[in-house]
């Protein structure tokens, strides 16, 4: 045992496989106690907030303010608010209304502001002129509105008993605060979903519960093929027969169909993880059972087993003694490859709808549902969609290694 | 047997042979359907056909991009017929007929107006009028109309359609018979003679005036020729796909797969005369994909494949704020959609505990709405800041029917955890064996919240509405079973609903012209208790005897004053019982266009006089926006 | 010969047995779905009806249409004697259209669709990993890893990536649909080009990850078969270099061409995710809008092709194996 471990781990395949799935299981196990929040909890209000950090602004204003001399803030405030196209897009609009276009400089802010606050007018519409430019317009206008003003932000507050304003602080243009003085800041380095949920936090999650539905519907299967393929190459005869007719009805009807039956009739209420899990092992032993089957009837003619026969040994105990340990090792390799193909079910299934149900538990596969309804895709909010496809893609990939490197061990012909 | 092998082997024998082809099978769909195709337009449209080659020599089998009109959101799934006599043929281009009917192939007497609430005529000629005791409605027929075959509608067009609906009792004549007697023509006049009371007042003239703006005119004619195909079984007659059919509206069938549906204009149609539009509209192809979901859709959309999009595209802003694409909606600004209907959340008011107005209320006042409205509908609903809560849509007409001020005391703005609690404790409702979880004589109070799954919006506002209860001390649970399991349980009001119904949304009425007298009686009138398949609403089993005297009054009302303050009583009742609660507004339609190709579409504020309503050009009024616009390149 | 026959009629009473079986389960799995579909239709027809008793006279005449009113055992012999006739009967969700109708638009969108994907990716496959196994070092070590890991990207994730790269980004190949949108159908070269652009990113997502699988069985097969004993005998013999490649590759390909096979059973969960994504006409979506629909007669009819068509498959290949391999009749006969 000890040696075949040793063999395993020199395996390069295997190595790579293992640490890969490590590194998963540990961040699995390590990030909720870092970070404790409940993976479900709703805090943004609004859509897709994009990773990064978030700063209180409220909080901003009672952190000590630093003035810093920068070079550039000006202007780079002023880009954020009126890029090079926002430019061309006025000297359009200005050429449109008839102003010359020599006249028009557009790296010059102030003059360009100038024409244009004198000029502008939202009602306005010439040839080849659509709705969405006329309210682009409208909008470019209300954002240029106090661009180059130089005067503080007025911070005031509700006098309760006149109900007026009172100021309560100024904000210069050249005021800073440190980040690390801020009482409220929260880092989502994944941004959040489509519920305001992190999507990091909920990730994590979802991968435990993931892995937790391929390891329940990989046992599932793997036990169901087992024992069928045991019983059904070693006794032979008419319960081998019956046993591979149940088999090859579950090859002919494809299994995805019955999968997506089964899940629709069961309902989404009571579609829980644990269940959706059952039904993904139900409907997969079949490669399982044939496997067994084969091998089991290429040992049971050879001598040790035929020797126990001869012994009068039950056939439960041959099976366990002299049949279980030669297919021991193809066994875990099918149990591991069953559990990467029932996390990649889960995922397949929820993406049409038919997964766990929604608020209990996140899925990685009801994650990729949620953010393809929700349209990331479309949007170009990759955080709420690509590392979930990556997170389920490395689950697999890691197995599907550490299987090619014990299939290297256990099989010395494919040895290099 | 035999024949199922034969089958079996045709099949294999056909695989093989296009294994074999390996990657010349690509061509293989092309090849396949290829003879359908070139039968289906062939057979049936073969006048349009020559009509627009005669005009312009153009390739028959695409469809240039500067006449063509395309849509998304509209059709799911492949056509299955074109008779307007049946409510399943699955055709959202040609065929609903609802409070704003979709007047693109088949046309109503009037078309309605969401944005003004008043009727326009279309088929009609001028407006309805009234007789003196306002029992009998009618009209005349434009004489300038007439059907694709050339000949004129008549009045007795309008009464044929309506006596095959009740012959037939096809869902239309089964819905109107209890308030309609008959339709008769009599000297090319139109005349709707409403069913009356026992006094002799008509039983519902809202109902009677909603029909000339929901329902097609069908040609008698045709009606006969479908009568004698079928042999006068109401079965066949509503399972007829209607290739044939006649019809009075600018657009017909052009073409029909599993991937598209297409409408070509009809060069003769009669609304070109002075009277009516005066030219034709403008696209001379109305054309939708059919997408598999909503994301497909939208990707069209962005890619400038879909010109006019009745779909919900989350985060809809991002498209022109963040990529800066020639997309825009009726309102340049959130909500950006007009909102009409209002997603309900109703209360199984059997359920232990939600018999009481203290917990119904609580819960309602305790939902985080801003939240609802940020995340579930992306911003794409007004907020109830902008529209208070009550039994009307956010459209200014609606919003004018009752006092607000009357009802001020009785609003929430949501979010009030504090105030929540407070309406708990008072009613005694409180948690007296600290689980954490308030009582109600002796029992915790739980509760699940459902929607049907997958529709993801009302899936994203019941969590936050289930996130509202855990805030008061209320357990409340979600659960999303399939729509087809849904609908039967929701509907069955002959039946108690089962556990697992305590909170659980419905829709509302939109806009239209019985509205919002239709909605009001939807939500709350006790007509639908104890209802098998009931489809109409008030799914929570709530009755108010005051309530039902008002709503079966209103019909009646002539007075606006009277009206109004029937209405504003509604709201009162409404508000303090708190039978159920909006927890958004929905727009009719989803309106989003891009302007690649076409520009001119209706917008807020157009100078379109009577106002184009977002209706995607093609429902109600809405259809007049085909004839103002114009290309961005000409 | 005797004994070829004797296994012949066994397997073709097998298959027969595991027809009906199958055609009974594929009729009543459906079935057994909660729900009830003709008031989905009801619901559709009775929209802004507000007479109960209107509804409810609807409600009878399409139970009784359907049959859905009577007795399973009775729906079940009713269904037999129709589908013997070639008659699959109305599908319920898109009633007046018939099932076979529904099934014949879509069928060759994924016949076209998934055949020539799965057998492209299953010579590209196999062609790579027995030049892996042959080539072995470095190549090997970089075309293993990629086919592992292409293998194991979900197919909606291949999907997607490709869709937001080639087409949204990229602009190179349009979004969806199985035709240009400004097309109709018809015989002509815009047409064929505009189906064969559209085509090729669902079939490259499927074939992309039909690929990698293919690529890690036959590179094992390879080298098993390249260290076996008679590899040895051959060298030593002095046998070609080439001819000996052939014979292993050969070999190797064997139990290849029945997981080929077999994989027509993956062919419409295959082709669901890349139809959903792309808005690709075909069978898969078909299955499952009939699944939300609840549309028996349609997922009987769907499933008892896939049924039929795996079955004979299967069949096919027992009995040209019995032919080819004569160990497999005496396990058989053991």
């Amino acid at each position: 045992m000890k040696h075949t471990l040793q063999q395993i781990f020199r395996s390069p395949n295997f190595v790579v496989g293992f640490s890969i799935f490590a590194v998963i299981i540990l961040t699995v196990l390590i990030y909720p106690m870092l970070i404790p929040d409940p993976p479900l909890k709703i805090i943004a209000q609004g859509t897709f907030f994009e990773p990064g950090i978030y700063v209180n602004t409220y909080d901003t204003f009672s952190a000590p303010a630093y003035t810093l001399k920068l070079e550039g803030a000006d202007s780079k405030r002023i880009a954020s608010k009126l890029n090079d196209e926002d430019r061309l897009a006025m000297q359009k609009w200005l050429v449109g209304f008839g102003i010359p276009e020599n006249e028009i400089d557009i790296q010059n802010t102030e003059a360009l502001l100038d024409l244009w606050n004198t000029n502008f007018d939202p009602s306005k519409r010439f040839q080849g002129m659509t709705n969405a430019d006329r309210n682009y317009y409208i909008r470019l206008n209300n954002s240029v509105q106090g661009l180059l003003s130089t005067a503080p932000a007025i911070i005031a507050a509700t006098d309760e008993t006149t109900g007026g304003l009172v100021e309560t602080d100024r904000v210069q243009q050249s005021d800073y605060i440190n980040v690390s003085q801020v009482s409220n800041v929260r880092i989502l380095p994944l941004g959040t979903d489509n519920f305001g949920r992190d999507v990091l936090t909920e990730l994590v999650a979802a991968t435990r519960v993931s892995l937790m539905i391929g390891f329940v519907a990989g046992f599932v299967a793997t036990l169901i093929g087992l024992v069928l393929g045991l019983v059904s190459g070693y006794v032979g005869g008419w319960v081998d027969d019956g046993i591979m007719f149940i088999t090859n009805i579950f090859t002919v009807i494809p299994s995805f169909v019955l999968l997506i039956l089964i899940s629709f009739s069961i309902g989404q209420d009571k579609r829980g993880a644990f269940t959706i899990a059952t039904v993904i092992g139900f409907t997969s032993w079949v490669w399982t059972a044939r496997a067994v089957r084969s091998q089991v009837i290429s040992l049971r003619n050879r001598d040790h087993v035929n020797l126990s026969k001869l012994s009068g040994h039950s056939i439960f105990y041959i099976i366990v003694n002299d049949i279980l340990p030669y297919i021991a090792s193809y066994v875990v390799m099918a149990f591991i490859l069953q559990i990467s193909s029932g996390i990649l079910a889960e995922a397949g299934l929820s993406i049409l709808g038919l997964g766990p149900r929604t608020t209990e538990v996140p899925t990685l596969g009801l994650m990729m549902n949620w953010a393809m309804i929700y349209q990331a895709h479309i949007l170009g909010k990759w955080w709420a969609y690509f590392p979930v496809i990556i997170t389920i893609a490395l689950i697999a990939f890691s197995m599907n290694l550490m299987n090619t490197g014990m299939d290297q061990v256990f099989n010395p012909a494919l040895r290099d | 047997m035999k024949k199922i092998l034969y089958v079996v082997s045709l099949l294999v024998i056909a695989s093989m042979i296009l294994t074999a082809c390996g990657s010349a099978a690509t061509e293989a769909p092309a090849a396949t359907e290829a003879p359908a195709a070139t039968e289906a337009p062939a057979a049936t449209e073969a006048p349009a056909a020559t009509e627009a080659a005669s005009s312009e020599p153009a390739d028959p089998n695409s469809l240039p991009r500067n006449e063509t009109l395309y849509f998304n959101g509209q059709q799911w799934g492949s056509v299955v017929g074109w008779n307007p006599y049946s409510t399943s043929n699955n055709n959202g281009m040609a065929i609903a007929q609802q409070d704003n009917a979709r007047v693109l192939m088949f046309e109503t007497p009037y078309a309605y107006n969401m944005l003004d609430g008043q009727v326009y005529p279309l088929l009609a000629d001028g407006p309805y009028t009234w007789n003196d005791a306002h029992t009998e409605l009618s009209f005349g027929i434009n004489p300038a109309a007439h059907w694709s075959d050339g000949t004129p509608v008549t009045a007795d067009d309008v009464a044929y359609t309506w006596a095959t609906h009740v012959k037939y009792n096809t869902p239309t004549g089964a819905a109107n018979t209890a308030y309609i007697e008959d339709i008769v023509a009599s000297d090319g006049t139109v005349v709707i003679k409403a069913k009356l009371n026992d006094d002799g007042t008509a039983v519902n003239p809202l109902v009677v005036q909603a029909y000339v703006s929901t329902n097609y005119v069908i040609q008698k004619a045709w009606t006969q020729t479908l009568e004698e195909r079928t042999g006068g079984d109401a079965t066949a007659l509503l399972a007829d796909t209607a290739e044939d059919v006649v019809f009075s509206g600018p657009y017909s069938k052009y073409f029909a797969d599993d991937s598209k549906v297409v409408l070509i204009r009809d060069d003769n149609y009669w609304g070109q005369d002075a009277s009516m539009f005066g030219k034709l509209p403008i696209p001379r192809y109305l054309a939708h994909t059919i997408f598999k979901d909503n994301a497909a859709g939208t990707t069209a959309l962005t890619a400038g494949e879909v010109d006019v999009s009745q779909q919900f595209n989350s985060n809809v802003n991002l498209l022109w704020e963040q990529d800066g694409l020639p997309i825009s909606t009726y309102l340049p600004d959130a909500p950006y959609q007009i909102g009409a209907s209002l997603p309900t959340a109703f209360y199984n008011l059997k359920s232990p505990g939600l018999d009481q107005v203290a917990v119904r209320k609580a819960i309602a006042i305790a939902v985080d709405y801003p939240t609802i409205i940020a995340n579930a509908m992306t911003d794409q609903s007004a907020t109830f800041d902008q529209a208070p809560r009550s039994l009307m849509n956010p459209t200014a007409g609606e919003q004018a029917l009752y006092d607000h001020a009357a009802v001020a005391d009785l609003q929430w703005a949501g979010n009030d955890i504090e105030g929540a609690k407070k309406l708990l404790d008072d009613a005694g409702i409180v948690d007296t064996n600290g689980d954490g979880w308030r009582e109600y004589n002796g029992q915790d109070l739980h509760y699940v919240a459902t929607c049907p799954n997958g529709w993801s919006d009302w899936q994203a506002a019941i969590e936050v509405v289930a996130a509202a209860g855990k805030e008061i001390g209320i357990d409340i649970t979600t659960n999303y079973p399939e729509w087809a399991v849904y609908q039967t349980v929701v509907t069955a009001s002959d039946q108690p609903l089962p556990e697992g119904y305590d909170i659980f949304m419905m829709w509302s009425d939109g806009a239209g012209p019985t509205q919002p007298w239709s909605r009001v009686r939807h939500l709350i009138s006790s007509e639908y208790v104890g209802m098998a398949g009931n489809w109409n609403g008030n799914w929570g089993q709530y009755s108010n005897a005051d309530a039902d005297a008002l709503i079966a009054a209103i019909p009646g009302m002539t007075d606006e004053a009277e009206i109004k303050s029937a209405y504003t009583d509604l709201v009162k009742m409404y508000l303090t019982d708190v039978p159920s609660f909006t927890l958004m507004y929905r727009p009719q339609s989803f309106h989003t266009v891009n302007e690649s190709v076409w520009t001119n579409f209706p917008y807020d504020g157009d100078g379109t006089n009577p106002p184009v309503p977002p209706m995607d050009l093609m429902d109600g009024w809405g259809v007049a926006g085909l004839y103002n616009l114009e290309l961005v390149n000409p | 010969m005797k004994g070829y026959l004797r296994y012949f009629f066994n397997k073709l009473a097998w298959f027969f047995v595991t027809l009906i079986f199958a055609f009974i389960l594929n009729f009543t799995l459906p079935r057994l779905m909660p729900g009830d579909p003709v008031a989905a239709i009801v619901s559709r027809l009775a929209q802004g009806m507000s007479d109960a008793s209107g509804v409810q006279a609807i409600y009878q005449q399409y139970t009784e249409l359907f049959g859905t009113n009577k007795p399973i055992i009775e729906q079940f012999f009713i269904y037999m004697k129709n589908v013997f006739r070639g008659d699959f009967g109305f599908s319920i969700a898109q009633y007046p259209r018939t099932v076979a109708d529904v099934i014949k638009s879509s069928i060759w969108w994924t016949i076209a669709l998934q055949f020539p994907a799965i057998i492209v990716g299953w010579i590209l496959g196999n062609m790579l990993g027995a030049l892996a196994a042959y080539v072995r070092g470095g190549f090997d070590r970089i075309i293993m890893p990629i086919s592992i890991f292409l293998s194991n990207l979900p197919a909606f994730g291949m999907a997607i990536i490709m869709m937001v790269v080639f087409a949204v980004w990229l602009k190179w190949f349009p979004t969806s649909g199985g035709y240009g949108f400004d097309l109709i159908p018809n015989f002509s070269w815009k047409f064929i080009w505009s189906v064969i652009i559209h085509y090729q990113l669902p079939f490259w997502s499927i074939v992309l990850i039909t690929i990698g699988g293919q690529a890690i069985g036959m590179r094992s097969m390879s080298i098993y078969e390249l260290n076996a004993d008679y590899v040895k005998y051959s060298r030593f013999m002095g046998i070609k270099d080439s001819k000996i490649i052939s014979y292993v590759f050969r070999n190797a390909m064997l139990p290849q061409i029945t997981g080929l096979a077999l994989s027509i059973g993956t062919m419409v969960g295959g082709a669901l995710v890349a139809e959903i994504i792309f808005s690709y006409p075909g069978l898969g979506s078909t299955i499952l809008t009939a699944v939300l629909g609840q549309d028996y007669p349609l997922i009987s009819a769907v499933t008892l092709i896939i049924t039929i068509m795996l079955l004979t498959a299967n069949f096919v290949l027992e009995i040209v194996y019995g032919v080819l391999d004569p160990r497999i009749k005496s396990t058989q006969a053991d």
